[in-house]
């Protein structure tokens, strides 16, 4: 907090002795400077606080137009970014407390405090309602990741379903669809009834076909807020957001930045990818490590180390890609759940809450723009994550 | 002419007996099936295909290892291989003119013409 900063407070006050007392204190005070204003009904205040820029203001309950505690909420619910001290002759314990629950960030009592105690008490103010703005702040922001994240996992679990279940029914459709299409040619006949019955059974399969292949589009179809972003600087924010936890850990970030083209991604995403990346790593890391960030861009080709980017996926041999890799020096990753890794609700964590969503949202993320992410272990020890995006 | 021989690998018995009494009933291809992937690169040495045809998605061992290994194995390195799966989809495969690196793709289900006109592209002999 700093003591030097200049405070402006408005004082609501009808007394004027009142307001002559509180005039004195905070001239003479030695912690502080202040700039006074005095308003001695609410209305006026409100006709002050519109037009001018307090930091606190000194409320007594007792106004002309106002008494007790509603004072203290027609300040508040209008004004809700200032901070607010009371300043009160009327001394009731609970009157005090209840003034605080309902947004005041002091209460004092007329006659009961020195100038020093004062002064303190309106910086005080100020410093709470920040840091009371801040958290207000950091809740809406939760909240609204919160959501975006449970939609998130809606769709990752309905994608997950949907393509198993796709690749389940397809191939009996194709047993299907090739079954009718051999019986067709063999079975020559002069009954119309029996090429009826094979046509009706072909639209069938092909109309489960469509079916399923409706399921996979919708499944797919998770909306991205995509803009020419540099995968740098998405890396170097996610850092930001987790340098507590890392330090706490004793991680050490490494960043070895290529100069790579800017890509078109969903920032929020992709950062909530490699902020949870980054959280796994601290996690297999109590004992401290480092975690190596390092970007680069170059062309697939037909080499048989690329051919893992090519199965089921977007890319083509000469497509100009980026590649993230963030290397750890953890244990590795068992080769037990190497398969299931990437699963829905796989975690080794449930014991400590873990969910196990992360990383097959992740997944979910990185696939949905079209690229691919994966995880190995590194030969010097330690899991590497590779995530690859088209340029 | 003699029929060109297809080996198909790919873990569904229903599937690949499909594929078989249809390739077969053409009188242009005798067929073998290898239902294990495992197995997949020595049925292509026992058989001798013209062409292969490959799901990805198998257990025991997938697709992309199976054609790691054809790759890796002088006597069979040449031998075409087309990717019959459901992990595809058929947007995706025209999206890509039939090929994904390379490889030729076709998404399961296909049609019969389909199927035997991409075994075809691959039987042509290459100038």
């Amino acid at each position: 907090m700093n003591l030097k900063k200049f405070l402006r407070i408005l004082v609501i006050e009808n007394n004027e002795i009142d307001c002559k007392i509180l005039k004195g204190m905070l001239s003479e005070s030695s912690v502080g400077t202040f700039q006074l204003d005095f308003t001695d009904s609410l209305h006026k205040a409100f006709e002050y606080l519109q037009k001018h820029n307090f930091d606190v203001v000194l409320l007594d309950l007792n106004l002309p137009d106002c008494k007790g505690l509603e004072t203290l909420k027609r300040v508040n619910d209008e004004f809700p970014d200032i901070a607010i001290v009371i300043n009160t002759g009327a001394y009731e314990d609970d009157l005090g407390l209840k003034a605080v629950s309902h947004g005041a960030q002091d209460y004092l009592i007329k006659g009961k405090y020195t100038s020093y105690a004062l002064s303190k008490a309106l910086y005080y103010a100020v410093e709470r309602k920040r840091v009371e703005e801040e958290l207000k702040s950091a809740y809406t922001r939760l909240k609204e990741a919160q959501s975006q994240l449970i939609q998130i996992e809606k769709m990752n679990v309905i994608g997950g379903l949907a393509s198993g279940v796709a690749h389940e029914v397809k191939n009996p459709l194709a047993t299907i669809l090739y079954g009718i299409e051999y019986l067709t040619q063999k079975i020559q006949t002069e009954d119309e009834k029996i090429g009826l019955t094979l046509k009706t059974m072909k639209e069938s399969a092909q109309k489960a076909n469509n079916i399923v292949k409706d399921l996979l589009d919708f499944a797919h179809s998770s909306k991205l807020d995509r803009k020419p972003e540099n995968l740098n600087d998405i890396i170097e924010k996610s850092l930001q957001l987790t340098k507590v936890l890392l330090d706490k850990h004793r991680v050490q970030a490494i960043k070895q930045f290529g100069v790579i083209p800017s890509i078109s991604v969903d920032a929020n995403r992709i950062e909530q990818v490699i902020v949870d990346l980054i959280l796994n790593a601290a996690y297999v890391m109590p004992e401290g490590g480092a975690l190596v960030f390092r970007t680069l861009t170059r062309k697939l080709t037909k080499n048989y180390n690329d051919v893992i980017f090519y199965i089921d996926k977007k890319f083509s041999v000469g497509d100009s890609i980026v590649l993230v890799e963030i290397e750890d020096t953890g244990p590795g990753i068992p080769a037990e759940i190497k398969d299931k890794i990437f699963d829905p609700f796989f975690t080794t964590r449930r014991a400590s809450g873990g969910v196990g969503l992360g990383l097959s949202v992740a997944k979910n993320i990185i696939q949905s723009h079209g690229g691919e992410i994966m995880l190995e272990n590194r030969k010097e020890g330690g899991a590497r994550v590779k995530i690859c995006l088209k340029v | 002419m003699t029929k060109r021989k297809i080996l198909i690998i790919d873990d569904e018995p229903h599937f690949t007996r499909m594929v078989k009494f249809n390739l077969e009933e053409t009188g242009e291809y005798e067929v073998a099936v290898e239902n294990e992937a495992s197995h997949g690169v020595e049925a292509a040495m026992d058989y001798n295909p013209d062409v292969i045809l490959l799901d990805v998605i198998m257990p025991g061992m997938e697709g992309p290892d199976v054609i790691f290994q054809l790759k890796n194995t002088e006597s069979v390195k040449h031998i075409p291989v087309i990717f019959l799966t459901a992990t595809v989809t058929k947007d995706e495969v025209e999206a890509n003119h039939g090929t994904i690196a390379g490889y030729s793709f076709l998404a399961k289900p296909t049609s019969l013409t389909e199927l035997i006109d991409c075994i075809e592209r691959k039987t042509q002999p290459q100038y």
